[in-house]
């Protein structure tokens, strides 16, 4: 049951635990068949869409100094917030 | 540069994008008055005006025809929509997302019920009874609207700036608004109907902002307002023009004869301006919230007069000018804002 649920679904699921914003896109195109740098870039707008929406919140914060994902920017940890596991709950998806 | 530097920077690239979005929008619904103005003297629609005047009366004939002019909005809008998904390949996105009919879908389809029949269909009529500057500013309310329903349902932070800033820009409507209404008043002719879609514009359009964000949180803003002009489509052509026909109204045939270039042009310009205003406006949102994306958004008054100015010659009256000032104060007081301290536009 991969890669057949909207793709924020998914981006919530996946930052339970915590997870940095490279590791999240590039899991995300890997499972739902999305290559290249404009994919990339939108999958990453829709975790800062999330962010911004107070879904998740960013724990830790690093420079990207070996261009993991793009160097000289910022990469970010994401964790969900209380608001986005309620919201991700609505959206049927397993959390306490 | 220092970690906190770059997160600062990064922050505000973020809001300055969500700024940019928004502007986008009022730039592109101003220019929405200027074919939704013209189409209404361009046949099939003139004709079907006259047509139906002559049996049921202007009141009448204005409604039907501002119903078959709003689904013909509805679809040049689809169709530029559906363009744009194509070229940035979200197509299997919207798949995966109108298929969560509960948790996502559900809201898109609720917000074009107040989007379209209710928002659409109030402009196009007060464009046809009063005019379009009027009904470019009779829906400057919206925010109001928009801003208190999002901070009581799903608590979003609206600053004491951003509360003065609409302020003004409401101060300012108001101006425009009533200017029009005092005018009209003296004259002892007011066209209560256009009047009445002024209001049902503002009041739609601030219901629907507030629940496509419930919808929003969750999924792809290009996919999401997709779904929304998709479920208005369904409402026009599907539920209430087959409706009207059936109880007599000629709405096939007329829809049938606005395949002419020179109206099929109008319209199309109609749809890509509309269409790609709520792209820019859905994008906003969750960058700067309903709330600010709205405020700034709603410098499309503003821009609408000055285009309405260039297309037609309509030398604007004294209050429009104060109004449209006003409006920009507002806009201006809401785009200074350091959103430096706020990290997450909601609370926890």
């Amino acid at each position: 049951m991969v890669g057949n649920r909207p793709i924020k679904f998914r981006i919530l699921e996946l930052c339970n635990g915590g997870k940095w914003n490279y590791e999240i896109v590039e899991q995300i195109q890997k499972e739902y068949g999305l290559k290249g740098n404009f994919q990339r870039d939108s999958i990453n707008f829709d975790i800062i869409e999330l962010a911004s929406g107070g879904m998740l919140k960013d724990v830790e914060v690093k420079v990207d100094e070996e261009g993991i994902y793009k160097k000289g920017f910022l990469l970010h940890k994401y964790e969900l917030t209380d608001f986005g596991k309620i919201r991700a709950a609505d959206a049927c998806l397993m959390y306490v | 540069m220092d970690l906190k530097a770059l997160k600062k920077q990064e922050h505000q690239k973020r809001v300055k994008y969500g700024y940019m979005w928004a502007l986008f929008c009022a730039v592109l619904w101003g220019l929405w008055y200027i074919p939704g103005t013209t189409v209404w003297v361009l046949n099939p629609f003139d004709e079907m005006y006259g047509e139906i005047a002559a049996g049921s009366g202007d009141g009448v004939a204005l409604i039907i025809v501002a119903v078959l002019i709003t689904a013909f909005n509805a679809l040049t809008v689809i169709v530029a929509l559906a363009v744009w998904n194509g070229v940035l390949g979200k197509f299997g996105e919207m798949k995966r997302t109108v298929k969560e009919f509960h948790p996502c879908s559900k809201w898109f389809f609720m917000a074009s019920i107040f989007g379209g029949p209710m928002a659409i269909l109030g402009s196009f009529i007060a464009m046809g009874f009063v005019g379009g500057a009027f009904a470019a500013v009779a829906a400057l309310m919206y925010p109001v609207v928009g801003s208190v329903l999002a901070q009581k349902w799903y608590g979003e932070k609206i600053s004491k700036r951003a509360y003065l800033g609409i302020a003004f820009i409401i101060l300012g409507g108001i101006t425009i608004f009533g200017g029009g209404l005092i005018t009209e008043l003296g004259s002892g002719n007011v066209a209560w109907i256009g009047y009445l879609g002024g209001l049902m514009a503002a009041a739609g359009w601030g219901i629907e902002g507030a629940i496509a964000g419930k919808g929003l949180d969750i999924a792809e803003p290009d996919v999401g307002l997709t779904l929304r002009f998709l479920g208005e489509n369904i409402i026009w052509w599907i539920i209430i023009v087959p409706i009207l026909a059936i109880v007599g109204f000629p709405m096939f045939k007329y829809a049938f004869m606005a395949f002419e270039p020179l109206t099929l042009m109008v319209l199309v310009f109609a749809g890509i301006t509309f269409g790609f205003c709520y792209v820019s406006w859905y994008k906003s949102f969750p960058l700067i919230g309903v709330g600010r994306g709205q405020g700034i958004g709603n410098l499309y008054g503003l821009f609408a007069v000055i285009f309405i100015f260039l297309f037609f010659g309509d030398v604007p009256a004294w209050t429009i000018l104060l109004g449209g000032a006003l409006c920009l104060a507002g806009s201006s007081i809401m785009f200074s804002e350091d959103t430096g301290e706020m990290e997450s536009l909601r609370g926890d």
